[in-house]
Protein backbone atom coordinates (compact mmCIF):
# COMPACT_ATOMS: atom_id res chain seq x y z
CA UNK A 1 0.00 0.00 0.00
CA UNK A 2 2.72 2.56 1.20
CA UNK A 3 4.72 1.30 -2.15
CA UNK A 4 2.16 2.11 -4.36
CA UNK A 5 1.72 5.30 -3.12
CA UNK A 6 5.10 6.25 -3.04
CA UNK A 7 5.40 4.81 -6.59
CA UNK A 8 2.15 7.27 -7.45
CA UNK A 9 3.68 10.09 -6.42
CA UNK A 10 7.00 9.10 -8.17
CA UNK A 11 5.09 8.67 -11.36
CA UNK A 12 3.17 11.93 -10.55
CA UNK A 13 6.44 13.77 -10.26
CA UNK A 14 7.49 12.47 -13.45
CA UNK A 15 4.81 13.47 -14.82
CA UNK A 16 4.75 16.67 -13.57
CA UNK A 17 8.49 16.62 -15.21
CA UNK A 18 7.20 15.83 -18.81
CA UNK A 19 4.34 18.30 -18.53
CA UNK A 20 7.40 20.67 -17.42
CA UNK A 21 9.42 20.26 -20.19
CA UNK A 22 6.57 20.12 -22.73
CA UNK A 23 5.47 23.57 -21.44
CA UNK A 24 9.48 24.75 -21.60
CA UNK A 25 9.26 23.24 -25.40
CA UNK A 26 7.07 26.61 -26.26
CA UNK A 27 9.91 28.90 -25.63
CA UNK A 28 12.44 26.52 -27.50
CA UNK A 29 12.32 27.44 -30.68
CA UNK A 30 13.86 23.85 -32.93
CA UNK A 31 15.81 23.89 -36.04
CA UNK A 32 13.80 22.41 -37.98
CA UNK A 33 10.50 24.66 -38.74
CA UNK A 34 7.44 23.45 -36.80
CA UNK A 35 5.31 23.22 -40.33
CA UNK A 36 7.72 21.20 -41.65
CA UNK A 37 7.64 18.56 -39.22
CA UNK A 38 3.66 18.85 -38.95
CA UNK A 39 3.87 18.12 -42.69
CA UNK A 40 5.72 15.33 -42.93
CA UNK A 41 3.59 13.49 -39.61
CA UNK A 42 0.17 14.25 -41.66
CA UNK A 43 2.01 12.80 -43.83
CA UNK A 44 2.88 9.36 -42.14
CA UNK A 45 -0.80 9.60 -40.84
CA UNK A 46 -0.28 11.46 -37.88
CA UNK A 47 -2.53 14.39 -36.54
CA UNK A 48 -2.22 16.63 -33.73
CA UNK A 49 -3.24 19.78 -33.24
CA UNK A 50 -0.70 20.33 -30.03
CA UNK A 51 2.30 22.39 -31.14
CA UNK A 52 4.35 21.07 -27.92
CA UNK A 53 4.37 17.50 -29.10
CA UNK A 54 5.41 18.46 -32.52
CA UNK A 55 7.71 20.90 -31.16
CA UNK A 56 8.78 17.29 -28.91
CA UNK A 57 9.21 15.61 -32.34
CA UNK A 58 10.91 18.17 -34.14
CA UNK A 59 13.45 18.02 -31.34
CA UNK A 60 13.85 14.58 -31.13
CA UNK A 61 14.75 14.96 -34.88
CA UNK A 62 17.17 17.42 -34.49
CA UNK A 63 19.00 15.60 -31.92
CA UNK A 64 19.03 12.23 -33.74
CA UNK A 65 20.36 14.08 -36.86
CA UNK A 66 22.89 15.79 -34.42
CA UNK A 67 24.02 12.83 -32.79
CA UNK A 68 24.47 11.49 -36.51
CA UNK A 69 26.53 14.06 -37.86
CA UNK A 70 28.39 14.42 -34.39
CA UNK A 71 29.45 11.05 -34.50
CA UNK A 72 30.39 11.10 -38.25
CA UNK A 73 32.85 13.99 -37.85
CA UNK A 74 34.28 12.12 -35.24
CA UNK A 75 34.67 8.90 -37.86
CA UNK A 76 36.13 12.34 -40.37
CA UNK A 77 38.71 13.05 -38.08
CA UNK A 78 39.41 10.26 -36.49
CA UNK A 79 40.46 8.87 -40.60
CA UNK A 80 44.03 10.17 -41.36
CA UNK A 81 44.12 13.52 -43.18
CA UNK A 82 45.17 13.06 -47.03
CA UNK A 83 48.60 14.69 -47.94
CA UNK A 84 47.95 18.34 -48.70
CA UNK A 85 50.87 19.88 -50.97
CA UNK A 86 49.03 22.64 -50.13
CA UNK A 87 50.19 23.70 -46.97
CA UNK A 88 47.20 26.50 -46.47
CA UNK A 89 44.69 24.15 -47.06
CA UNK A 90 46.39 21.43 -44.30
CA UNK A 91 46.20 24.79 -42.30
CA UNK A 92 42.38 25.60 -42.92
CA UNK A 93 41.72 21.51 -42.47
CA UNK A 94 38.36 22.20 -43.51
CA UNK A 95 35.89 18.51 -43.06
CA UNK A 96 33.59 17.97 -45.42
CA UNK A 97 30.87 15.49 -44.29
CA UNK A 98 31.01 12.73 -46.55
CA UNK A 99 29.17 9.13 -47.71
CA UNK A 100 31.43 6.89 -46.30
CA UNK A 101 31.51 8.37 -42.57
CA UNK A 102 27.67 9.45 -42.96
CA UNK A 103 27.39 5.54 -43.89
CA UNK A 104 29.25 4.51 -40.66
CA UNK A 105 27.82 6.66 -38.34
CA UNK A 106 24.38 6.21 -39.22
CA UNK A 107 25.36 1.99 -39.50
CA UNK A 108 25.44 2.53 -35.62
CA UNK A 109 21.87 3.99 -35.38
CA UNK A 110 20.45 1.45 -37.62
CA UNK A 111 20.40 3.11 -40.93
CA UNK A 112 22.39 0.60 -43.41
CA UNK A 113 23.46 3.18 -46.25
CA UNK A 114 25.91 1.98 -48.45
CA UNK A 115 28.51 4.38 -50.26
CA UNK A 116 27.81 3.75 -53.94
CA UNK A 117 31.29 3.37 -54.99
CA UNK A 118 31.93 4.93 -58.23
CA UNK A 119 28.98 7.60 -57.66
CA UNK A 120 30.52 10.95 -58.92
CA UNK A 121 29.46 13.10 -56.13
CA UNK A 122 31.04 16.92 -56.28
CA UNK A 123 33.10 16.80 -52.99
CA UNK A 124 32.64 20.36 -52.42
CA UNK A 125 29.22 21.97 -52.24
CA UNK A 126 29.03 23.95 -50.00
CA UNK A 127 32.17 25.18 -50.11
CA UNK A 128 30.70 28.58 -50.70
CA UNK A 129 27.92 29.38 -48.26
CA UNK A 130 25.65 31.35 -50.69
CA UNK A 131 25.55 28.21 -52.94
CA UNK A 132 25.01 25.98 -50.40
CA UNK A 133 21.90 26.46 -48.76
CA UNK A 134 19.52 27.60 -51.49
CA UNK B 1 36.96 25.90 -57.74
CA UNK B 2 34.45 27.54 -60.41
CA UNK B 3 34.41 24.62 -62.56
CA UNK B 4 33.67 22.05 -59.17
CA UNK B 5 31.10 24.60 -58.09
CA UNK B 6 29.35 24.60 -61.82
CA UNK B 7 29.19 20.88 -62.04
CA UNK B 8 28.06 20.39 -58.28
CA UNK B 9 24.69 22.81 -59.81
CA UNK B 10 24.00 20.79 -63.03
CA UNK B 11 24.24 17.65 -60.35
CA UNK B 12 21.97 19.48 -57.85
CA UNK B 13 19.64 20.07 -60.63
CA UNK B 14 19.51 16.11 -61.64
CA UNK B 15 19.36 14.93 -57.99
CA UNK B 16 16.58 17.94 -57.32
CA UNK B 17 14.69 15.92 -60.58
CA UNK B 18 15.09 12.72 -59.05
CA UNK B 19 14.12 13.64 -55.68
CA UNK B 20 11.05 15.00 -57.17
CA UNK B 21 10.41 11.46 -58.82
CA UNK B 22 10.86 9.71 -55.38
CA UNK B 23 9.17 12.37 -52.62
CA UNK B 24 6.91 14.24 -54.67
CA UNK B 25 7.41 17.23 -52.39
CA UNK B 26 10.21 19.41 -53.42
CA UNK B 27 9.55 22.25 -51.35
CA UNK B 28 9.61 20.33 -47.85
CA UNK B 29 12.45 18.40 -48.85
CA UNK B 30 14.28 21.54 -49.77
CA UNK B 31 13.53 23.02 -46.39
CA UNK B 32 14.59 19.52 -44.48
CA UNK B 33 17.67 19.92 -46.58
CA UNK B 34 18.47 23.31 -45.28
CA UNK B 35 17.54 22.50 -41.52
CA UNK B 36 19.81 19.85 -42.11
CA UNK B 37 22.74 21.25 -42.68
CA UNK B 38 22.01 24.04 -40.25
CA UNK B 39 21.87 21.38 -37.62
CA UNK B 40 25.08 19.37 -39.19
CA UNK B 41 27.19 22.39 -39.56
CA UNK B 42 26.09 24.12 -35.82
CA UNK B 43 25.97 21.01 -33.87
CA UNK B 44 29.46 19.81 -33.94
CA UNK B 45 30.72 22.74 -31.88
CA UNK B 46 28.94 21.87 -29.20
CA UNK B 47 30.20 18.84 -29.03
CA UNK B 48 33.58 20.14 -29.40
CA UNK B 49 33.30 22.84 -26.29
CA UNK B 50 33.62 20.08 -24.59
CA UNK B 51 36.20 18.38 -25.41
CA UNK B 52 39.78 19.67 -23.84
CA UNK B 53 40.89 21.27 -27.44
CA UNK B 54 38.04 23.71 -27.83
CA UNK B 55 38.61 23.50 -31.29
CA UNK B 56 35.95 25.14 -33.14
CA UNK B 57 35.87 22.31 -34.89
CA UNK B 58 32.76 21.94 -37.43
CA UNK B 59 31.86 20.42 -40.92
CA UNK B 60 32.25 23.55 -43.30
CA UNK B 61 30.85 21.42 -46.54
CA UNK B 62 29.04 18.62 -47.78
CA UNK B 63 29.11 15.83 -50.07
CA UNK B 64 25.61 16.51 -52.05
CA UNK B 65 25.09 12.87 -51.64
CA UNK B 66 25.68 13.19 -48.24
CA UNK B 67 23.67 15.77 -47.22
CA UNK B 68 20.69 13.99 -49.08
CA UNK B 69 21.21 11.08 -47.49
CA UNK B 70 21.01 12.46 -44.00
CA UNK B 71 17.79 14.66 -45.16
CA UNK B 72 16.38 11.35 -46.39
CA UNK B 73 17.01 9.39 -43.34
CA UNK B 74 15.79 12.73 -40.91
CA UNK B 75 12.46 12.40 -42.87
CA UNK B 76 11.92 9.01 -42.66
CA UNK B 77 12.85 9.32 -38.66
CA UNK B 78 10.17 11.97 -38.67
CA UNK B 79 7.51 9.98 -40.45
CA UNK B 80 8.28 6.61 -38.47
CA UNK B 81 7.60 8.66 -35.66
CA UNK B 82 4.56 9.57 -36.99
CA UNK B 83 3.57 6.55 -38.08
CA UNK B 84 4.23 4.90 -34.92
CA UNK B 85 2.73 7.83 -32.62
CA UNK B 86 -0.49 6.86 -34.85
CA UNK B 87 -0.10 3.43 -34.01
CA UNK B 88 0.08 3.24 -30.75
CA UNK B 89 -2.64 6.41 -30.25
CA UNK B 90 -4.68 3.59 -32.41
CA UNK B 91 -4.06 0.79 -30.18
CA UNK B 92 -5.14 2.95 -27.05
CA UNK B 93 -8.45 3.77 -28.85
CA UNK B 94 -7.55 7.07 -29.73
CA UNK B 95 -7.61 9.11 -32.72
CA UNK B 96 -5.70 11.38 -31.77
CA UNK B 97 -1.82 11.05 -30.34
CA UNK B 98 -0.47 12.53 -27.09
CA UNK B 99 2.53 13.09 -25.84
CA UNK B 100 3.00 9.35 -24.17
CA UNK B 101 2.23 8.31 -27.57
CA UNK B 102 5.57 9.79 -29.12
CA UNK B 103 7.94 9.08 -25.98
CA UNK B 104 6.80 5.51 -26.27
CA UNK B 105 7.81 6.12 -30.53
CA UNK B 106 11.16 7.35 -29.53
CA UNK B 107 11.90 4.64 -26.93
CA UNK B 108 11.45 2.17 -29.72
CA UNK B 109 13.50 4.22 -32.47
CA UNK B 110 16.03 4.49 -29.77
CA UNK B 111 16.54 1.48 -28.30
CA UNK B 112 18.78 0.11 -31.09
CA UNK B 113 21.63 2.43 -29.82
CA UNK B 114 20.04 2.02 -26.42
CA UNK B 115 19.30 4.89 -23.57
CA UNK B 116 19.55 5.18 -19.65
CA UNK B 117 17.12 2.47 -18.01
CA UNK B 118 15.83 0.61 -20.50
CA UNK B 119 16.14 -2.75 -19.00
CA UNK B 120 14.06 -1.36 -16.17
CA UNK B 121 10.69 -2.58 -17.60
CA UNK B 122 8.76 -1.46 -14.72
CA UNK B 123 9.63 2.72 -15.09
CA UNK B 124 6.80 4.96 -16.32
CA UNK B 125 6.61 6.23 -19.49
CA UNK B 126 6.85 9.37 -18.44
CA UNK B 127 10.48 8.91 -16.86
CA UNK B 128 11.81 7.26 -19.70
CA UNK B 129 15.59 7.93 -20.85
CA UNK B 130 15.01 9.30 -24.21
CA UNK B 131 12.91 12.10 -22.88
CA UNK B 132 15.75 12.82 -20.35
CA UNK B 133 18.43 12.75 -22.92
CA UNK B 134 16.22 15.29 -25.23
CA UNK B 135 15.72 17.55 -22.20
CA UNK B 136 19.60 17.39 -21.83
CA UNK B 137 19.98 18.24 -25.35
CA UNK B 138 17.96 20.86 -25.80
CA UNK B 139 19.77 22.17 -22.49
CA UNK B 140 23.20 21.79 -23.77
CA UNK B 141 22.56 22.94 -27.07
CA UNK B 142 21.83 26.44 -28.06
CA UNK B 143 18.80 27.30 -29.70
CA UNK B 144 19.57 27.64 -33.21
CA UNK B 145 15.88 28.81 -35.11
CA UNK B 146 15.82 28.32 -38.86
CA UNK B 147 17.81 30.56 -41.00
CA UNK B 148 14.98 31.94 -42.91
CA UNK B 149 11.75 33.00 -42.30
CA UNK B 150 9.67 30.28 -44.05
CA UNK B 151 6.43 31.67 -45.98
CA UNK B 152 3.05 29.62 -45.14
CA UNK B 153 3.96 26.51 -45.32
CA UNK B 154 1.48 25.08 -47.69
CA UNK B 155 -0.45 22.67 -46.07
CA UNK B 156 -3.64 22.88 -45.11
CA UNK B 157 -4.15 23.22 -41.02
CA UNK B 158 -7.72 23.40 -41.34
CA UNK B 159 -7.87 19.53 -42.37
CA UNK B 160 -10.61 19.33 -39.32
CA UNK B 161 -12.81 16.00 -38.74
CA UNK B 162 -16.81 16.75 -39.18
CA UNK B 163 -18.35 18.17 -36.00
CA UNK B 164 -19.30 16.15 -32.90
CA UNK B 165 -22.33 16.04 -31.53
CA UNK B 166 -21.41 18.25 -28.58
CA UNK B 167 -19.79 20.52 -30.84
CA UNK B 168 -22.64 21.02 -32.93
CA UNK B 169 -24.82 21.18 -29.84
CA UNK B 170 -27.31 18.39 -30.69
CA UNK B 171 -28.17 15.56 -28.97
CA UNK B 172 -27.49 12.15 -29.92
CA UNK B 173 -30.54 10.48 -31.38
CA UNK B 174 -29.90 7.43 -29.63
CA UNK B 175 -28.84 6.57 -25.89
CA UNK B 176 -26.06 4.06 -27.85
CA UNK B 177 -24.32 6.64 -29.59
CA UNK B 178 -21.98 8.32 -27.66
CA UNK B 179 -21.98 12.15 -27.99
CA UNK B 180 -18.20 12.20 -28.94
CA UNK B 181 -18.99 10.92 -32.63
CA UNK B 182 -19.17 12.54 -35.78
CA UNK B 183 -22.90 14.40 -36.03
CA UNK B 184 -25.00 12.92 -38.60
CA UNK B 185 -25.47 14.96 -41.49
CA UNK B 186 -28.55 16.73 -41.64
CA UNK B 187 -31.49 14.26 -43.41
CA UNK B 188 -33.27 16.76 -45.92
CA UNK B 189 -34.40 13.66 -48.03
CA UNK B 190 -36.35 12.06 -45.11
CA UNK B 191 -37.97 15.83 -44.28
CA UNK B 192 -39.27 16.19 -47.21
CA UNK B 193 -40.32 12.26 -47.81
CA UNK B 194 -42.72 13.45 -44.71
CA UNK B 195 -43.86 16.48 -46.04
CA UNK B 196 -44.94 14.62 -48.64
CA UNK B 197 -46.80 12.18 -47.17
CA UNK B 198 -48.30 14.53 -45.18
CA UNK B 199 -49.10 16.36 -48.73
CA UNK B 200 -50.66 13.43 -50.65
CA UNK B 201 -51.82 10.69 -48.56
CA UNK B 202 -55.15 12.68 -47.28
CA UNK B 203 -57.21 10.96 -44.64
CA UNK B 204 -54.49 8.59 -43.43
CA UNK B 205 -54.38 7.60 -40.26
CA UNK B 206 -52.27 10.74 -38.11
CA UNK B 207 -50.19 8.42 -36.26
CA UNK B 208 -46.71 7.90 -37.53
CA UNK B 209 -46.20 4.64 -37.10
CA UNK B 210 -48.63 3.01 -38.59
CA UNK B 211 -49.20 5.22 -40.97
CA UNK B 212 -47.01 5.08 -43.85
CA UNK B 213 -47.22 1.36 -44.04
CA UNK B 214 -50.81 1.31 -44.49
CA UNK B 215 -51.03 4.38 -46.69
CA UNK B 216 -47.90 2.42 -49.06
CA UNK B 217 -49.88 -0.45 -48.99
CA UNK B 218 -52.82 1.40 -49.84
CA UNK B 219 -51.10 3.18 -52.73
CA UNK B 220 -49.74 0.11 -53.94
CA UNK B 221 -53.15 -1.20 -54.09
CA UNK B 222 -54.48 1.23 -55.76
CA UNK B 223 -51.59 1.30 -58.28
CA UNK B 224 -51.74 -2.17 -58.73
CA UNK B 225 -55.84 -1.41 -59.49
CA UNK B 226 -54.84 0.84 -61.90
CA UNK B 227 -52.17 -0.96 -63.75
CA UNK B 228 -54.39 -3.85 -64.43
CA UNK B 229 -57.78 -1.21 -65.60
CA UNK B 230 -55.39 0.82 -67.72
CA UNK B 231 -53.67 -2.53 -69.00
CA UNK B 232 -56.12 -2.55 -71.93
CA UNK B 233 -55.49 1.18 -73.14
CA UNK B 234 -52.83 2.59 -74.35
CA UNK B 235 -49.61 1.99 -73.66
CA UNK B 236 -47.84 5.51 -73.02
CA UNK B 237 -50.44 6.42 -70.81
CA UNK B 238 -50.19 3.23 -68.52
CA UNK B 239 -46.57 4.21 -68.47
CA UNK B 240 -47.21 7.45 -67.19
CA UNK B 241 -49.28 6.02 -64.65
CA UNK B 242 -46.51 3.70 -63.45
CA UNK B 243 -43.98 6.20 -63.52
CA UNK B 244 -46.64 8.93 -61.46
CA UNK B 245 -47.38 5.53 -59.06
CA UNK B 246 -43.79 4.64 -57.79
CA UNK B 247 -43.21 8.56 -57.16
CA UNK B 248 -45.83 8.33 -55.20
CA UNK B 249 -45.99 5.70 -53.30
CA UNK B 250 -42.36 5.16 -53.04
CA UNK B 251 -41.64 8.01 -50.91
CA UNK B 252 -43.79 6.06 -48.14
CA UNK B 253 -41.38 2.88 -49.02
CA UNK B 254 -38.60 5.20 -48.77
CA UNK B 255 -39.19 6.00 -44.72
CA UNK B 256 -39.62 2.72 -44.24
CA UNK B 257 -36.78 1.27 -45.87
CA UNK B 258 -34.80 4.11 -47.03
CA UNK B 259 -34.59 3.37 -50.79
CA UNK B 260 -34.75 5.86 -53.17
CA UNK B 261 -37.04 5.42 -56.24
CA UNK B 262 -34.82 7.10 -58.34
CA UNK B 263 -33.03 4.30 -59.57
CA UNK B 264 -35.62 2.26 -61.28
CA UNK B 265 -35.20 2.01 -65.25
CA UNK B 266 -37.30 3.38 -67.36
CA UNK B 267 -37.14 -0.11 -69.34
CA UNK B 268 -38.52 -1.82 -66.16
CA UNK B 269 -41.41 0.79 -65.06
CA UNK B 270 -43.82 -1.87 -66.65
CA UNK B 271 -42.43 -4.23 -65.10
CA UNK B 272 -42.40 -2.55 -61.15
CA UNK B 273 -46.13 -1.85 -62.28
CA UNK B 274 -46.59 -5.63 -62.52
CA UNK B 275 -44.64 -5.71 -59.07
CA UNK B 276 -46.68 -3.41 -57.46
CA UNK B 277 -50.40 -5.13 -57.72
CA UNK B 278 -48.64 -8.64 -55.98
CA UNK B 279 -49.64 -6.71 -52.93
CA UNK B 280 -53.27 -6.24 -54.13
CA UNK B 281 -53.03 -10.16 -54.43
CA UNK B 282 -51.83 -11.46 -51.21
CA UNK B 283 -53.46 -8.30 -49.40
CA UNK B 284 -55.51 -10.35 -47.35
CA UNK B 285 -52.60 -12.58 -46.34
CA UNK B 286 -49.91 -10.44 -45.45
CA UNK B 287 -49.24 -6.57 -44.73
CA UNK B 288 -45.25 -7.10 -45.46
CA UNK B 289 -45.00 -8.19 -49.04
CA UNK B 290 -44.28 -4.22 -49.91
CA UNK B 291 -41.11 -4.03 -47.30
CA UNK B 292 -39.86 -7.91 -48.44
CA UNK B 293 -40.15 -6.03 -51.58
CA UNK B 294 -38.23 -2.60 -51.31
CA UNK B 295 -35.42 -4.80 -49.28
CA UNK B 296 -34.80 -6.61 -52.31
CA UNK B 297 -33.09 -5.29 -55.56
CA UNK B 298 -35.62 -4.62 -58.29
CA UNK B 299 -34.54 -7.00 -61.15
CA UNK B 300 -34.47 -9.98 -59.05
CA UNK B 301 -37.72 -9.36 -57.82
CA UNK B 302 -39.03 -8.46 -61.11
CA UNK B 303 -37.54 -11.43 -62.91
CA UNK B 304 -38.41 -13.79 -59.74
CA UNK B 305 -42.27 -12.34 -59.70
CA UNK B 306 -42.78 -13.15 -63.18
CA UNK B 307 -41.71 -16.56 -62.96
CA UNK B 308 -44.06 -17.05 -59.63
CA UNK B 309 -46.88 -15.37 -61.25
CA UNK B 310 -46.66 -17.66 -64.41
CA UNK B 311 -46.30 -20.53 -62.16
CA UNK B 312 -49.28 -19.13 -60.00
CA UNK B 313 -51.51 -18.30 -62.98
CA UNK B 314 -50.56 -22.04 -64.63
CA UNK B 315 -51.02 -24.05 -61.76
CA UNK B 316 -53.72 -22.02 -59.80
CA UNK B 317 -56.27 -23.33 -57.57
CA UNK B 318 -54.15 -26.39 -55.55
CA UNK B 319 -52.90 -24.67 -52.01
CA UNK B 320 -53.75 -21.10 -51.99
CA UNK B 321 -51.20 -20.59 -48.49
CA UNK B 322 -48.75 -22.68 -49.80
CA UNK B 323 -48.05 -20.55 -52.92
CA UNK B 324 -48.34 -17.84 -50.99
CA UNK B 325 -45.27 -19.07 -48.88
CA UNK B 326 -43.52 -19.78 -51.77
CA UNK B 327 -44.19 -16.81 -53.03
CA UNK B 328 -42.35 -14.91 -49.89
CA UNK B 329 -39.81 -17.19 -49.29
CA UNK B 330 -38.09 -16.52 -52.85
CA UNK B 331 -36.41 -13.57 -51.40
CA UNK B 332 -34.90 -15.80 -48.32
CA UNK B 333 -32.88 -19.02 -47.90
CA UNK B 334 -35.78 -21.39 -48.05
CA UNK B 335 -36.67 -22.40 -51.73
CA UNK B 336 -39.31 -24.84 -51.63
CA UNK B 337 -38.72 -28.10 -54.02
CA UNK B 338 -41.90 -27.76 -55.94
CA UNK B 339 -40.60 -24.54 -57.36
CA UNK B 340 -37.73 -26.02 -58.01
CA UNK B 341 -38.98 -28.74 -60.06
CA UNK B 342 -41.38 -26.43 -61.66
CA UNK B 343 -38.82 -23.89 -62.89
CA UNK B 344 -36.16 -26.42 -63.87
CA UNK B 345 -38.93 -27.57 -66.47
CA UNK B 346 -40.18 -23.99 -67.51
CA UNK B 347 -36.99 -21.96 -66.54
CA UNK B 348 -35.85 -22.51 -70.25
CA UNK B 349 -38.80 -21.15 -72.13
CA UNK B 350 -39.26 -18.14 -69.42
CA UNK B 351 -36.03 -16.90 -69.76
CA UNK B 352 -35.68 -17.40 -73.17
CA UNK B 353 -39.37 -15.35 -73.24
CA UNK B 354 -37.11 -12.67 -70.69
CA UNK B 355 -34.57 -12.22 -72.81
CA UNK B 356 -36.45 -11.92 -76.00
CA UNK B 357 -38.74 -9.71 -73.96
CA UNK B 358 -35.86 -6.97 -74.25
CA UNK B 359 -35.54 -6.98 -77.59
CA UNK B 360 -38.99 -7.26 -78.98
CA UNK B 361 -40.92 -4.98 -76.51
CA UNK B 362 -44.34 -4.56 -78.11
CA UNK B 363 -45.34 -8.09 -79.00
CA UNK B 364 -44.36 -9.06 -75.49
CA UNK B 365 -46.17 -6.01 -73.76
CA UNK B 366 -49.53 -7.13 -74.93
CA UNK B 367 -48.35 -10.65 -73.92
CA UNK B 368 -47.96 -9.93 -70.60
CA UNK B 369 -51.15 -7.67 -70.47
CA UNK B 370 -52.65 -11.22 -71.37
CA UNK B 371 -50.74 -12.33 -68.43
CA UNK B 372 -51.74 -10.42 -65.94
CA UNK B 373 -54.98 -10.48 -66.99
CA UNK B 374 -55.05 -14.17 -66.22
CA UNK B 375 -53.54 -14.16 -62.93
CA UNK B 376 -55.60 -11.58 -61.54
CA UNK B 377 -58.54 -13.60 -62.94
CA UNK B 378 -57.12 -17.13 -61.38
CA UNK B 379 -56.48 -15.35 -58.27
CA UNK B 380 -59.91 -14.31 -58.43
CA UNK B 381 -61.37 -17.41 -59.36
Amino acid sequence: MNHGQQSGEAKHEDDAALTEFLASLMEYTPTIPDDLVEHYLAKSGFQCPDVRLIRLVSVATQKFVADVASDALQHCKARPAPVMKDKKQQKEKRLVLTMEDLSKALREYGVNVKHPEYFADSPSTGMDPATRDE
Amino acid sequence: MNNGAGEGGSQRRELHGKSKLFLGNDFAYAIAKMAVAQICESAEVNVYQESQTREGVRFSSFQESALETLTDVAIRYIQSIGMSAHLYANIAGRREGNSLDIVQTLEDLGSGLGFAGVSDTGRCLADSGVVKDIIRYTGEAEEMPFVYSLPRFPINKEKRPSPSFSEVGAESPDEHIPVWLPAFPETKLCNRSEETIVGTVEGGPPSKENGPSLSSLQHSFNGGRLEVLNSPKDDRKSKEEVEGNPFLTAPLRFVEKELSPVFHPLELSNEVARTSHVPDKHLSNDHHIPVLEASAPWDEINKRNMIVESEDGEKKGGARPQQTLVRFKIGTLKRPSCFAINRSVQEHGWFQEGEDKWEKKSEIKEKRERIDLGIVESDVN
